[in-house]
């Protein structure tokens, strides 16, 4: 050991490795490094969208004006499309909300065996796409489907009592299934970080259990019920796979008028029109959602 | 080149907070500075003034007479040990202390099988060499100390930090690095160190001076004896060992005045009639009679083992005595008499530093 | 311990296990089973068969499968790639400049993925990018859609990063990319392959902007088995469903392998 140091020592004298004044580039400009990547996302998804606009801008008749603007506004389809998508995105979120609450509330607090397996599968349904809610629930509630045909079966109609697939209520039925997870996932890890000994104090000043939902667990989880809520409203105005897969010519959404005018009318200047209304709408509610989970989160 | 670091007026500040005002100190090559205060008070941000992670608002850092006040980092050439060792987790412990040596470039680039030799000695001075496979999630606390320890000094530096390196360890465990951290140094002579903590203990056994900060300012700087024996301030005298500190006026006749009695002390340099706080160190005060006696009433006895700790109310002022252990200990509410030795006193001049 | 009582336990689960199981449960079942059959007239579905197995693993739909994975894999390493480097530039910028650079990347989550793909559609039919009707139009659109989220994840775990590691790494005389590439892209490694699969699952399931965009050769997955039940194939339909998510799994399970081997904490 002594010999070891004793050889360090000569052989090292300690000096400092490096020298020279120089500083470096990267450190003086460090916006230099987030080049590249912003002018991919330029080229990608800044340019096209500005094209959008542009063309919103443009109707097939040459020159520039809002008359696409004035077109569409005054259309009935584009105004029966805003108030389906508004509504059933509003009434996704809150059903979203009182499910995700409730399910989250008994995987957390009231665990039986294989609850961290539900907690799981909620997990693993995120990564499906939305689309397979909606053919799942052809075969469960469509005209020849399980409940439909339970009915049948038991009673010798002709036809089954649950037709409502392919209206605006099958749509509801699809996102609250699919979005829920949403809700559920950002509530779990509120709910990871609340402390079990203030529910059992509460519990052992007798608080019954409603009482300590709403005094102890509501306050709680509020920020992420707002957080997860507001995702789950923006991801509702987008949605279109479900909307699509239900086949329903009655339900007509924002993002479906923009695909139908595109692609079925070939009315590029409408469909453009109806793009930058529903990024208005998306973009505004995400900023919100954005403050509020920063809120939630400080 | 020679190690040393100087500190040059150096102020750092964070949003027009000044949380390092103004610090001059010099370390001298192989010397171990210890730099001792409470948190928040400016200690860790003069060393990582030194590492490079804070800029200064003004003033200059010096490491080995160079200014390297404007040099990013990894120029510095210096080892740090932090708190919680920041091992990499994904390497071994090989790959750990080879990693300042591999990150050399250019000139300085290390040969592979210069590296593999001063891995082997470095892991051999700290006496890691059997762990060299580990992953550093495999070993202890001290161990990954000791590891933390390897890597700064693998590249050589002349000058080595250390941030709270003990905090993380256990009561033993830190006594015993503290006598491993000593043999290093009497090992590595030439090494610079900078040792920040707000433990006295390791300050006093390890350093060869001691700065103490308070507030962003540097308060004192010493031997460890110096600071020990005659503080400068109260602040000091607080937070090196324990005290006793007495508000007293000086007398006239070469002496203070506390309460209604007079006490003899030094009092060179403080004018007659000047108020001033007295320091005394509970272990070098005596029970019974003798020179300079204080009178007062036990409020609380306390039985350490080895030593008796007698808290006494003397003319208002809490008086605490660590006394040998004590065959018949006075009782709560008794009478009792303490003394200390004139030479064990030492006067403060009263208004510098703070409470 | 919110309810203590045995009786109030059974009763939370059984209110449990209706809203979960007819919701969550039941559609993969029926999916699953509906894929089986060939008839569903009644509570269960009738007439077994593996046919529709075999078809969706053969010809057209096995070139589907095919297209859909080359495109989730390439998508995700691009949004990958966009997604860590942009997370990285922002982490050292400072103030406004990050936060602005952070909005930019998520502005992708907003936006409805029908008018990311009929932007890119009117972007990309005219010059000076001419790729409508190309297979990279529809990989170029998954990455749009995919990076936001790449970025999230990766920005999440760069500000849990430990910053004692860069500047102990810094402090034995590291660079910047040495920096990077020995020390903080290892610590992010767990991080970035998470961001990978999450990215590849989204991008197997999209159909919103793929469905303005696929050229006749380059049909993913998720456009057959719209194109199946669009028609009534519905059984055919689920079989190719359960195709994708199987192959989506297992995709998942691969990556989350690779993350086990490379969490060191």
């Amino acid at each position: 050991m002594a010999e070891v140091v004793r050889r360090l020592r000569v052989r090292r004298g300690w000096s400092r490795p490096r020298g020279g004044s120089r500083t470096s580039n990267t450190a003086s400009r460090p916006w230099l490094a987030a080049v590249p990547p912003v002018a991919l996302l330029a080229v990608l998804f800044l340019y096209p969208l500005a094209l959008v606009v542009q063309q919103s801008l443009q109707p097939d008749t040459g020159g520039t004006s809002f008359q696409p603007y004035a077109d569409v506004f005054a259309s009935d389809a584009f105004r029966e499309a805003l108030w389906t998508t508004v509504w059933l995105a509003a009434g996704s979120t809150v059903g979203c909300l009182v499910l995700g609450f409730v399910l989250a509330l008994v995987i957390a607090f009231v665990p039986f065996p294989g609850a961290r397996a539900v907690a799981r599968f909620i997990d693993v349904f995120l990564s499906f796409p939305t689309f397979l809610i909606t053919l799942a629930l052809l075969f469960v509630y469509g005209t020849v489907g399980m409940a439909n045909g339970l009915w049948t079966d038991l009673t010798g109609a002709a036809d089954g009592p649950f037709q409502f697939l392919t209206t605006p209520w099958g749509v509801l039925l699809a996102e609250i299934t699919y979005f829920t997870p949403f809700v559920v996932r950002p509530l779990l890890a509120a709910f990871s970080q609340l402390d079990t000994a203030q529910l059992e104090a509460a519990g052992s000043l007798g608080a019954r259990p409603v009482r300590i939902v709403r005094r102890v667990i509501l306050p709680e989880a509020l920020p992420a019920l707002a957080a997860g809520g507001s995702l789950v409203l923006v991801l509702c105005l987008n949605e279109f796979g479900i909307v699509l897969f239900t086949g329903a010519k009655g339900v007509t959404t924002l993002p479906m008028l923009v695909h139908s005018k595109a692609i079925l009318e070939s009315d590029y200047p409408g469909a453009c029109v109806v793009a930058v209304v529903n990024v208005l709408i998306s973009v505004g509610l995400y900023g919100l959602y954005r403050v509020v989970s920063r809120r939630a989160r400080a | 080149m020679i190690g040393g670091i100087r500190f040059d007026s150096v102020t750092v500040a964070y949003d027009g907070n000044v949380v390092l005002d103004a610090l001059d100190l010099t370390v001298e090559p192989g010397e171990v500075m210890a730099l001792l205060g409470p948190s928040g008070s400016g200690k860790t941000t003069a060393l990582r003034a030194v590492a490079g992670f804070v800029r200064p608002a003004s003033g200059r850092v010096f490491l080995g007479g160079q200014d390297v006040t404007d040099l990013p980092p990894y120029r510095r050439g210096i080892g740090m040990v932090v708190q919680q060792y920041a091992l990499f987790p994904h390497m071994r412990v090989e790959e750990n202390v080879a990693f300042g040596l591999k990150a050399q470039r250019g000139r300085t680039k290390v040969p592979k099988a210069e590296i593999r030799t001063r891995v082997a000695e470095a892991l051999e001075m700290t006496g890691m060499a059997a762990y060299a496979r580990r992953y550093p999630r495999e070993l202890s606390g001290g161990q990954q100390q000791r590891v933390a320890i390897a890597r700064a000094l693998a590249i050589r530096p002349g000058v080595l930090l250390l941030d709270e390196p003990l905090s993380a360890l256990d009561a033993r465990l830190r006594s015993d690095m503290l006598a491993e951290l000593a043999r290093l140094h009497r090992e590595l002579p030439d090494v610079s160190i900078l040792y920040v903590t707000h433990d006295q203990v390791e300050a006093l056994t390890l350093a060869d001076r001691i700065a103490v900060m308070d507030r962003a300012r540097l308060q004192a700087c010493g031997t460890p004896r110096e600071l020990y024996r005659a503080p400068a301030n109260e602040f000091t005298a607080s937070f090196v060992g324990n005290a006793n500190l007495l508000p007293v006026t000086v007398g006239s006749g070469g002496g203070v005045v506390f309460g209604g009695g007079e006490i003899e002390v030094g009092t060179a340099g403080v004018a007659p009639g000047a108020k001033a706080t007295l320091c005394v160190r509970p272990h070098l005060v005596g029970l019974g009679d003798g020179p300079n006696r204080l009178s007062g009433t036990v409020t609380e006895i306390q039985w350490r083992g080895s030593t008796h700790r007698l808290y006494v109310e003397v003319d208002g002022r809490r008086v605490i005595a660590d006394l040998r252990e004590l065959k018949a200990p006075p009782a709560h509410g008794d009478e009792v008499t303490l003394h200390f030795s004139p030479d064990d006193a030492t006067l403060l001049a009263a208004g510098v530093g703070h409470g | 311990m919110l309810v203590h009582s045995r009786g109030a336990k059974w009763a939370v689960w059984a209110l449990f296990l209706v809203l979960f199981l007819p919701l969550f449960a039941l559609p993969l079942l029926v999916v699953l089973g509906a894929s089986f059959a060939t008839n569903w007239s009644s509570v269960l579905p009738s007439g077994f068969t593996t046919g529709h197995y075999s078809a969706a693993t053969r010809g057209e739909a096995l070139q589907a499968l095919t297209t859909s994975l080359l495109t989730a894999a390439a998508a995700s390493l691009l949004a990958l790639t966009a997604g860590t480097w942009a997370a990285l530039a922002a982490a050292g910028l400072k103030g406004r400049y990050r936060r602005v650079l952070d909005a930019l990347f998520v502005l992708p989550v907003a936006v409805p993925s029908v008018v990311v793909g009929l932007a890119i559609l009117v972007a990309f039919s005219k010059p000076p990018f001419l790729l409508n009707g190309t297979r990279e139009i529809v990989i170029l659109a998954h990455t749009v859609l995919v990076t936001a989220f790449a970025h999230q994840s990766v920005s999440a775990a760069l500000a849990r990063l430990d910053p004692a590691y860069e500047q102990a790494a810094a402090s034995l005389g590291a660079r910047p990319a040495h920096v990077l590439w020995r020390v903080r892209l290892p610590l992010l490694l767990p991080s970035l392959t998470a961001a990978a699969g999450l990215c590849f699952a989204l991008s197997m399931g999209e159909l919103s902007a793929t469905m303005m965009l696929y050229p006749p050769d380059w049909t993913p997955l998720p456009v057959l088995i719209f194109a199946a039940t669009d028609r009534g194939a519905l059984f055919a339909g689920s079989a190719l469903a359960v195709v994708l998510m199987a192959a989506t799994l297992l995709a998942l399970f691969a990556v989350s392998r690779v993350r086990t081997r490379a969490s060191y904490r």
